[in-house]
């Protein structure tokens, strides 16, 4: 196979990069705020 | 420095490090010919499956260390890493299906390693459930524990269940997505990923056992 | 063990006494097969390419049936705070339990097996013996665990719904290989390529119903 007839699969690659990233952020958030909620008391 | 203070330390740095890693699997890492760019997936979608895997195993055995020692904190950190493991297997069933689509023509597919994935999320769901169900903190401990010993007993089996059933009915997949023949820049990527994604394991759960010490709500 | 087996047959006696679980049971069981009759177009599909299919939906069902009934026979009479009380091992209790599900499920799923067979033109006699060694091997596995699960289960909130959430992993390689093995059998495999299937399953009980015993009295203990 050449370059040119390898299959056009960017967005996927993407989609998975951003989503990975997405997620992993937003847990990291989640967990910040509940720990910053529990040293409040 | 407080326990939480230190988790986020390390989370932090790892969600840099894994910035690194996108880097240099999108700009410094040759594309695979045969898949094209979704190949990269590969090296976050692994490495996570690879946290989720290590997130049921640590729980399964603080289960067994909780049930025999009668510590709190093992229930306290079992209670940890099925949240974590939670997260890392939502971000490994999602990158799979996305791999999937492009590579094998369908977003799933009943083969051994996506079954048990699947599974093991389900398992970590029905945890995080029972020990929500569960307001009595002594009770919930222990039924976490065996529901905890069990799922990792389990494991094995639907392993070797379905992948049993595949060799007698092989899918049609002419492209074995992990390329055996890696040139090493790529085998590097995929080492450094699974490096940062252990690290981000460890950061989420002293976080998320930090915040269980605090409420004792774990 | 004569404790163990007292625990069974006072359940088992509760039950044909009411006797509306099994009825409720074998009601169902013919439902599915009719919907499965009918429900199929003759001429494109064979009925013994849907045989293991019907089956195993059938006996799952049956399972998740009878461990539902035990689990609100507890509900109601508060039985196992009375169990707990008397003067029985944990491991009794448990196997007790254990017995009265799996003659209870036994009972459905035979009646399952004879109406299939009546309903349906398949050949099963020719492996009837192998067949119900799978039946048992599988039905164990899940029963085993379901009976551990339904143990705890009964004083979270939501208790009818987490049963069978916690439980569908662990039907995967019961279920799994006995769907396999089925189709094996009915399609004439020599008994051969059945083994490894059959040392799966094999293994499977033995693994969970001594997990399942092991860990039945941490579900209980006060």
């Amino acid at each position: 196979m050449t370059p040119d007839q390898m299959p056009q699969t960017g967005g996927y690659m993407a989609a998975a990069y951003i989503a990975a990233a997405v997620l992993l952020v937003a847990y990291t958030i989640i967990l910040w705020r509940r720990g910053a909620a529990k040293a409040k008391r | 420095m407080t326990l939480v203070q230190r988790g986020r330390w390390v989370t932090v740095v790892s969600l840099l490090l894994l910035g690194g890693i996108y880097v240099r699997a999108l700009v410094y890492t040759p594309t695979e010919i045969h898949q094209g760019l979704a190949q990269k997936i590969y090296y976050v979608h692994v490495p996570s499956a690879w946290s989720a895997m290590l997130a049921m195993g640590l729980m399964g055995v603080a289960s067994i260390l909780f049930l025999f020692l009668k510590d709190p904190r093992y229930d306290r950190f079992a209670a940890a890493s099925a949240e974590v493991g939670t997260a890392f297997s939502l971000v490994m069933l999602t990158t799979g299906p996305l791999w999937a689509k492009p590579i094998w023509g369908t977003w799933w597919t009943w083969d051994a390693r996506l079954t048990l994935t699947l599974m093991m999320f389900f398992m970590f769901v029905g945890y995080l459930v029972l020990r929500g169900a569960v307001s009595e903190p002594g009770l919930r401990a222990r039924y976490s524990a065996v529901l905890g010993i069990c799922g990792l007993v389990l494991l094995p089996f639907i392993h070797l269940s379905v992948y049993l059933f595949r060799t007698l009915h092989p899918a049609p997949i002419v492209l074995k997505p992990s390329a055996p023949s890696a040139p090493p820049a790529m085998v590097i990527t995929l080492l450094s990923s699974f490096a940062v994604f252990t690290l981000l394991y460890i950061g989420f759960v002293m976080q998320r056992y930090a915040i269980g010490e605090r409420s004792d709500d774990a | 063990m004569r404790h163990a087996w007292l625990v069974a047959r006072k359940d088992l006696y509760l039950e044909f006494r009411s006797r509306t679980a099994i009825t409720s049971a074998l009601v169902f069981t013919a439902l599915v097969l009719v919907v499965f009759e009918y429900g199929r177009d003759p001429t494109a599909v064979p009925t013994i390419a849907l045989a293991p299919s019907i089956l195993w939906v059938t006996f799952s069902f049956a399972g998740m049936l009878t461990l539902n009934r035990a689990f609100n026979a507890e509900l109601e009479n508060q039985a196992l705070e009375g169990l707990l009380l008397a003067p029985i091992s944990r491991t009794s209790l448990f196997w007790g339990k254990l017995v009265a599900n799996l003659a209870f499920v036994a009972v459905v799923q035979v009646t399952g097996l004879l109406l299939f067979i009546l309903f349906f033109d398949v050949p099963v006699w020719r492996v009837w013996a192998p067949l119900l060694t799978v039946m048992i091997l599988a039905t164990v596995g899940f029963i085993a665990v379901g009976t551990l699960f339904s143990a705890m289960v009964v004083r979270t909130r939501f208790a009818e719904l987490m049963l069978p959430v916690l439980l569908l992993p662990f039907l995967l390689p019961p279920l799994i290989a006995a769907a396999e093995v089925t189709t094996m059998l009915l399609g004439g495999r020599p008994l051969s390529e059945v083994s490894g299937w059959l040392r799966l399953l094999a293994a499977y009980d033995v693994a969970f119903v001594t997990l399942a015993t092991l860990l039945f009295p941490a579900t209980v203990t006060e």
